[in-house]
């Protein structure tokens, strides 16, 4: 099953090194790659019944990060942007053929099917697609139109996805199928990679920060996600640097076909497009010597406008609406709530917070704090990205909805690696370490189990669905949760605020006081971070006091998960576990009276820790008081009727 | 403030290791945790701080995987990184006027592979005996320069020596003497990193079975078998003893070894099996219990060509008894095992039953 991908995995590992690494370098590099192989066959021989992908995805990522160490810290290194590339794409090929062991999801199959009408039909008319679903590339038979999706006035089925994407992949789509495709947006991955690292060169950042910060960036999530995968989210974040890039170089032939580009991918990205031109017309305003540079500076404005106008034009030629699925209310202001829930979710959900998605993200708030140094680049993209930020805060997938993990900030990622890139000198070599193991382990997750990278929003997240089905405790409840608010989501928000906070105030002094950073702390700070891993981990295998039936920790013995999995936008539902009679789920639980959130049209009587429940049929969730005598594994059994179990809470 | 430091990290790492074991069904390794921690702390300390990133990664481990193999396993991968990038980054970042690292740091590189090769279980260390090893182990490592070769020939020279019964105190003792004539007679320090980092490597990554390393090393170099139930056996078989045996549906193997067989050398027949007329040698097994510790010195058999014993004990105390695996005869349903006439009294051969 795995003979053609260990092969190219194996020689992509091989060729990396060559491709940069020289002399002495390059020789203990190979020395310890030859130890690695030894190694892993001897654990290979010991463990028969291992998993031979999880198997061969681990040492693939020790090399990877083995290398990452020699490219930072070698003497004989050969670097360039181009050489960056070229491991890129070696990396790229070799991961590819892990992220498809498992049908596409998502957009993935639409954006292909899009590609296939355009391929077969020359058109974007995918009805006749979805009859004949045995001929897409991706496998899926399963395929409906998406709920939104336009129609046509003779029975047409448009997809609601921005046409230009599908465009791009057909090169790709013609020469290698799904394959091809994927292969495209590897593409985009390595010219992405090629022109963050010129662009950190332009900013002037050192050469070794560049090489440091290249792995993190290019191998590590969320891009190693999009770059092997069928979204746009890559693509975008290539056009969003070379936008910026030329307008760092106030060259138009650069940015302004950049912008285009980045616009006709999605929609959405037209904010992304007008804060760059807002950030464009500032940086002009504050620099203009003379009146003369203002007109030409108002017309280039202009016709920017005009460019990022033309996709309008586009999905209006398509879908009958100029603005897609979308409207103009969304760009009125949400409740301010919202913004707040958005926000701490980026900064501290364990779903799809940077944080818990891509620690090495978090140099950039780091960054922060040295804002009047930081290249003007990066303000340049974060002031770029501020208005779409603004308007992806309070919508309910900011997280990324069903996709892998950030999807929606992944344009930004250069701007935060330009960031973590500026700092680099000033970063604790333990505090690196930790993030490089956690980006390897996050890497190896998303690689070996692709399909886990789209979760149904629950609040949970893989590590804590991980820990609670082995020790069927509720380790869910560690992970700060904003799209199901926990208790961590409030401790780990009072925290980032007191962080935003103390960002802001450093940033403001000229001279940022950070020495409790220093590398003499490196050992404390590790021993203190394993000490806080496993006070978690402690903390975990105690009973709790809130219970959501549809979580891991639950051993389910029968029952069926509400509402479906598939469901779209599941996330905005009240989860459950639907009991029918005979069937059971069972839980740790704490001693004491807690309430009880179910509901029933039938009507259900069901037993609790040796005490019985009479459900009365309502239209509305109802709340039971419930006693549970001693701090134990309780079981919940439906005795009659059926019921809908929600959640469960300690009163006191 | 740089040495409190380092002691209040290992405490803490010490600490946190502690609270990471928590299965009732702990192994020994499990259980001395945070001495790999103080060990692995000591090794960050003598060579690189974000060596110490071994701790959480050890303490992940225990906390996410169930299996105890694999477990185990994973701990001594961590281990032997560890241990092999403090020897080479040591070795690296020597002092380039002397051309050598600080005795200091190599001495601590070295002791901290011994102490977690030899003193799992704590219960099982011989105290006097293990300070006799540390001290020859250092004074080993300075005659030789204080390369990772003689890094490594010092833990894999006090790893090998039993210690039981005291005579074989005398192999460290004798080895760190030719040493001496061979420095005094002009041998050049040798520093051979890669081949000293893959066999430092090897034998870390089994620590968690040092004995075995050390009494039958070839072992951790076959291939395992994934765990298949095995028939019941049948009582030992003493000289010209046999038995008739039915052959379970899909039976491939007898598994077969030695008791009080210890003293004989490969090739010394054990039995055989008819039909067929298959003889049962030392090296198709071995005496049962060899491999203990107690019992290694004075031993001459082999590790069985294709060993099926079970390993039993952890750390140094480890071991694996003799059983060896015989092909059966093809397409027998029945077989005759007749144990050798020439067995001395006491000995027998034993069938432990079929895979």
């Amino acid at each position: 099953v795995i003979g053609s991908p260990v092969v190219l995995v194996a020689a992509a590992l091989l060729v990396m090194p060559l491709v940069v690494l020289r002399r002495r370098t390059l020789l203990r590099y190979y020395g310890i790659d030859a130890l690695t192989w030894l190694f892993a066959w001897l654990l290979w021989r010991r463990l028969p019944a291992f998993d031979p992908w999880l198997g061969g995805t681990l040492v693939a990522a020790v090399k990877v990060t083995t290398f990452g160490v020699f490219l930072a810290r070698g003497r004989d290194v050969c670097w360039s942007a181009n050489r960056a590339a070229l491991i890129a794409a070696l990396v790229y090929a070799a991961a590819i053929p892990s992220m498809t062991r498992f049908p596409i999801d998502g957009d993935e199959p639409f954006y292909l099917l899009a590609t296939e009408s355009l391929v077969h039909d020359g058109d974007l008319d995918l009805a006749n697609q979805y009859q004949h679903l045995e001929r897409t590339a991706s496998g899926r038979k399963d395929l409906r139109p998406q709920l939104g999706d336009p129609t046509g006035p003779h029975g047409e089925q448009y997809s609601r996805h921005e046409p230009f994407l599908s465009l791009l992949l057909i090169p790709g789509y013609v020469l290698g199928g799904l394959y091809g495709a994927i292969g495209t947006i590897a593409l985009f991955g390595v010219l992405l990679v090629r022109s963050t690292v010129r662009w950190l060169e332009d900013e002037g950042i050192p050469d070794s920060a560049v090489r440091a910060v290249f792995p993190f960036f290019a191998f590590g999530p969320p891009v190693l996600y999009y770059a092997t995968r069928i979204w746009p989210e890559v693509p975008a974040a290539f056009f969003f640097v070379e936008a910026i890039r030329g307008v760092r170089a106030q060259r138009l032939k650069r940015w302004l076909p950049a912008l285009f580009g980045l616009v006709m991918l999605k929609l959405r990205f037209l904010l992304v497009a007008a804060g760059l031109v807002l950030a464009m017309a500032v940086d002009w305003w504050r620099a203009r010597r003379a009146r003369s540079q203002v007109r030409p500076a108002l017309l280039i404005a202009v016709a920017a406008l005009v460019v990022i106008a033309i996709p309008l034009v586009v999905v209006w030629r398509i879908s009958g609406s100029a603005t897609n699925v979308h409207s103009w209310r969304e760009i009125l202001p949400a409740p301010g709530e919202r913004y707040v829930t958005g926000f701490f979710g980026l900064l501290t959900d364990g779903l799809g917070g940077i944080p818990f998605q891509a620690p090495f993200y978090l140099f950039a708030l780091f960054a922060l704090t040295y804002w009047r140094q930081l290249p003007r680049g990066f303000r340049t993209g974060l002031l770029a990205g501020s208005i779409y930020i603004l308007y992806l805060l309070p919508r309910p997938e900011w997280y990324g909805g069903w996709a892998p993990p950030l999807r929606y900030v992944v344009f930004l990622m250069p701007v935060l690696a330009l960031g973590a890139a500026a700092v680099w000198d000033r970063l604790p070599s333990g505090v690196v370490a930790l993030a490089a193991a956690a980006t390897a382990g996050l890497a190896v997750h998303g690689l070996v189990y692709p399909y886990r990278l789209f979760h149904i929003g629950n609040g949970e997240n893989a590590v804590g669905e991980w820990l609670s089905g082995m020790y069927r405790a509720d380790f869910s409840r560690l992970f700060p949760s904003v799209i199901r608010v926990n208790d961590a989501a409030w401790v780990a928000g009072v925290l980032a605020a007191v962080l935003v906070i103390a960002i802001v105030i450093t940033a403001l002094l000229r001279r940022p006081r950070l020495s409790v950073f220093s590398t003499a702390a490196t050992p404390l700070a590790i021993a203190i971070a394993s000490l806080l891993l496993v006070a978690g981990f402690r903390y975990g295998l105690q009973a709790a006091s809130h219970v959501e039936f549809e979580d891991a920790h639950v051993t389910h013995e029968g029952g069926a998960l509400h509402p479906d999995f598939y469901t779209v936008a599941r996330f905005q539902h009240r989860g459950g576990w639907i009991l029918q009679h005979g069937e059971a789920v069972s839980f740790l639980a704490q001693k004491g009276t807690w309430t009880l959130d179910a509901i029933t049209g039938l009507g259900a009587t069901i037993e609790l820790a040796g005490h019985t429940y009479v459900v009365a049929p309502t239209k509305d969730y109802q709340r039971l008081r419930v006693v549970i005598p001693h701090t134990a594994r309780v079981t919940l059994r439906c005795l009659t009727g059926a019921v809908n179990l929600d959640r469960m809470s300690r009163n006191e | 403030v740089k040495p409190f430091a380092w002691v209040i990290a290992a405490a803490l790492s010490a600490y946190a290791c502690s609270l990471a074991v928590v299965s009732a069904n702990a192994t020994p390794i499990d259980r001395a945790l945070p001495f790999v921690a103080v060990v692995v702390t000591c090794l960050a300390a003598a060579s690189a701080a974000e060596l110490m990133l071994a701790v959480p990664l050890l303490i992940a481990a225990e906390m996410i995987i169930g299996d105890e193999t694999t477990r185990l396993l994973a701990l001594g991968a961590i281990v032997a990184a560890a241990v092999t990038a403090c020897m080479q980054l040591q070795w690296t970042r020597r002092d380039r006027r002397r051309d050598s690292p600080r005795f200091r740091a190599v001495a601590a590189t070295t002791a901290g592979a011994i102490l977690l090769l030899r003193w799992l279980p704590f219960q099982d260390v011989l105290l006097a005996r293990e300070l006799l090893l540390l001290a020859v182990a250092a004074t080993l490592v300075l005659v030789l320069g204080r390369t990772p070769f003689a890094v490594t020939l010092a833990v894999v020279t006090v790893l090998v020596t039993p210690a039981v019964p005291l005579r074989t105190l005398a192999f460290p003792l004798l080895v760190l003497f030719v040493a001496v004539l061979a420095r005094m007679f002009g041998m050049p320090r040798l520093t051979l990193a890669w081949p000293s980092a893959a066999v430092l490597g090897f034998v870390m990554l089994f620590f968690a079975w040092s004995g075995i390393v050390a009494r039958a090393f070839p072992y951790f170099l076959k291939q395992a078998h994934p765990e298949v139930r095995r028939s019941e056996g049948v009582p030992a078989l003493p000289a010209r003893a046999s038995v008739m045996l039915a052959v379970p549906d899909g039976a491939t193997s007898l598994i077969v070894s030695g008791a009080n067989v210890a003293r004989m050398r490969r090739g010394t027949p054990l039995g055989r099996i008819e039909p067929g007329g298959l003889a049962v040698t030392i090296g198709d097994a071995a005496d049962w219990g060899y491999l203990r510790r107690d019992d290694f010195y004075g031993t001459h058999n082999p590790l069985p060509r294709d060993p099926a014993g079970k390993i039993r004990g952890y750390g140094y105390t480890a071991w694996v008894d003799g059983a060896g695996r015989v092909a059966l005869p093809r397409g027998a349903r029945a077989i005759r095992v007749t144990a050798d006439a020439a067995l001395p009294p006491g000995a027998s051969l034993q069938v432990e039953g079929f895979e």
